[in-house]
């Protein structure tokens, strides 16, 4: 893959995917469903494709944008409800102003960047970009953003800072199942310095050239795209550079499933889902998953010497 | 039995038949109406393994009713229910074979070395169909007394059909912190229905009967 092709064009507006398209997508989507039925009741097998080929350019990719309706109400944000089509409705008056995200830690100039000054003191820039979820689901998102590195520069981390840790709001007023005990919030997550200030890793603020709606991570959150998308945190509230590994919620939780480093790799299986293969939404039947999910060639430079096996 | 008893066993049945189907017929509308979600194949998969689950332990609730309440009619449920609760997982199983992964059976194949409780879903599956197949009258005069011991294995069925609904949530259950509250709901039932099949405690209510 050409070094380019992850490095967006800023938004230009004839390019995003106009609403009729997606809504069109959403009519082949509710086919999908009656195809499915016929499938099950008659219980003979139609030509579903079953491995499709991923596409690996990001020209291909805008060809294979999610539908917004789709990427908009089929989220995990679990601090409002496990159940992913239901977190829209119970987000919407999610409050994100004002807002700040605080950094601090090992930086030299710590400091908390309000909204505006995250908006506008950063050049926000359009990045299409895969999505993977731990469960065997993925889809194609065009994000609104900029790279985490260029916030970092901003503090600049001290030489003893190794990790980076990242806090997600935590409202209860606001978030209906944030105290139901079933989960250790405040949601945490962290990347080792380095895969921090790779460019692939972005703070997003918006997707399809809107807002990122509440349900979204509204106003700000991180996308890792080569890595499941329980590592990219939403709603942040604080960023903060540490020497050693920060204790991250899944990994605290549930430790031999969800390892620290979380790197897509369809050779590493999760004990409850297929990571060999993904329903892509939007799709029928399900394609292969790419190893770091297609963005192997930039990352891999970062785990050169690294069992990623055992560094799952 | 009393003419009034027979009509009453007559609408009991048209009831477990009737909501027995509302499922299937539920599913079926919101597959025509586009109403699936995004992710159709889990809702499917999500929605056929919870009837299941619910029907077996309806139909594990017949023997215990007719024991405690002295209520021998209620015996004609029983069948039929055991025989949803096949049906709803087969229909699981071919939503997760056919729709899921096309019948390709190097992938399923590949799920299933890497995946422990596919196999014990699996497992629950096999007991329902051999206890759906041996559902008949034919067969029960056939195996005897081997009948009742066979069927007895639906509560082995019923107890792996959990373990596998238990290890397919994603969060950690030595802890609980995950979405646990209905299959330990689920589990709980099993349990305090297995209770109630311990001779000793049938006779405590028998007792109190007369």
């Amino acid at each position: 893959m050409d070094q380019n092709d992850y490095r967006s064009v800023p938004v230009n507006p004839e390019e995003v995917t106009p609403k009729e398209v997606y809504l069109s997508r959403r009519k082949f989507l509710k086919g999908m469903g009656m195809v499915g039925l016929g499938a099950l009741l008659a219980s003979c097998a139609p030509a579903i494709s079953t491995v499709n080929e991923s596409p690996a350019s990001t020209e291909d990719l805008r060809e294979a944008l999610t539908s917004y309706d789709a990427i908009t109400n089929y989220v995990n944000y679990y601090e409002f409800t496990t159940n992913k089509e239901g977190v829209a409705e119970l987000a919407q008056d999610f409050v994100t102003e004002p807002w700040s995200v605080e950094l601090s830690g090992l930086v030299e100039n710590p400091r908390r960047f309000s909204l505006d000054e995250l908006r506008t003191n950063f050049e926000q820039e359009e990045r299409i970009y895969r999505m993977r979820c731990v469960e065997g689901w993925s889809m194609v998102i065009p994000w609104l953003g900029f790279p985490l590195h260029k916030l970092l520069a901003a503090v600049k981390p001290t030489p003893q800072a190794r990790y980076v840790a990242f806090e997600t709001a935590l409202v209860p007023e606001q978030m209906n199942a944030a105290e139901s005990g079933m989960f250790p919030f405040p949601y945490r997550e962290g990347l080792r310095l380095d895969e921090a200030e790779h460019d692939l890793t972005l703070l997003a603020t918006g997707l399809y050239g809107e807002d990122l709606p509440p349900q979204n991570g509204a106003p700000i959150r991180l996308v890792v795209p080569w890595k499941y998308g329980f590592k990219s945190s939403k709603s942040l509230v604080r960023i903060t550079l540490v020497e050693n590994q920060p204790p991250t919620l899944w990994n605290t939780v549930a430790p031999q499933e969800y390892g620290f480093f979380a790197n897509v790799n369809p050779g590493v299986d999760h004990p409850r889902w297929s990571q060999a293969t993904e329903r892509r939404i939007g799709e029928s039947g399900r394609r292969a998953t790419l190893f770091m999910n297609g963005y192997a060639e930039e990352v891999m430079p970062l785990y050169e010497g690294m069992d990623l096996t055992l560094n799952y | 039995m009393a003419k009034t008893t027979r009509q009453t066993q007559k609408w009991l049945l048209a009831a477990v038949h009737l909501g027995s189907l509302l499922p299937l017929v539920l599913f079926g509308l919101d597959a025509a109406l586009g109403r699936l979600g995004f992710n159709p194949i889990e809702t499917a998969l999500h929605r056929s393994g919870r009837t299941a689950v619910a029907i077996l332990l309806l139909s594990l609730t017949v023997t215990p009713i007719i024991k405690i309440f002295n209520l021998p009619m209620a015996i004609r449920l029983r069948k039929p229910l055991g025989l949803y609760a096949a049906l709803y997982a087969g229909l699981h199983f071919a939503a997760f074979v056919v729709w899921d992964f096309g019948l390709n059976f190097g992938l399923i194949w590949l799920e299933f070395t890497q995946k422990p409780f596919l196999w014990v879903g699996l497992g629950a599956l096999v007991i329902l169909a051999v206890l759906a197949a041996t559902s008949t009258r034919f067969w029960k005069k056939k195996l005897r007394s081997g009948w009742r011991r066979l069927h007895r294995t639906v509560y082995l069925a019923a107890g792996l059909a959990l373990v596998h609904y238990l290890l397919a949530v994603k969060g950690d259950l030595l802890t609980l912190q995950g979405e646990y509250t209905r299959p330990l709901l689920a589990a709980g039932a099993l349990l305090l229905l297995m209770v109630l099949r311990v001779p000793a405690v049938q006779q405590i209510f028998q007792r109190n009967r007369r």
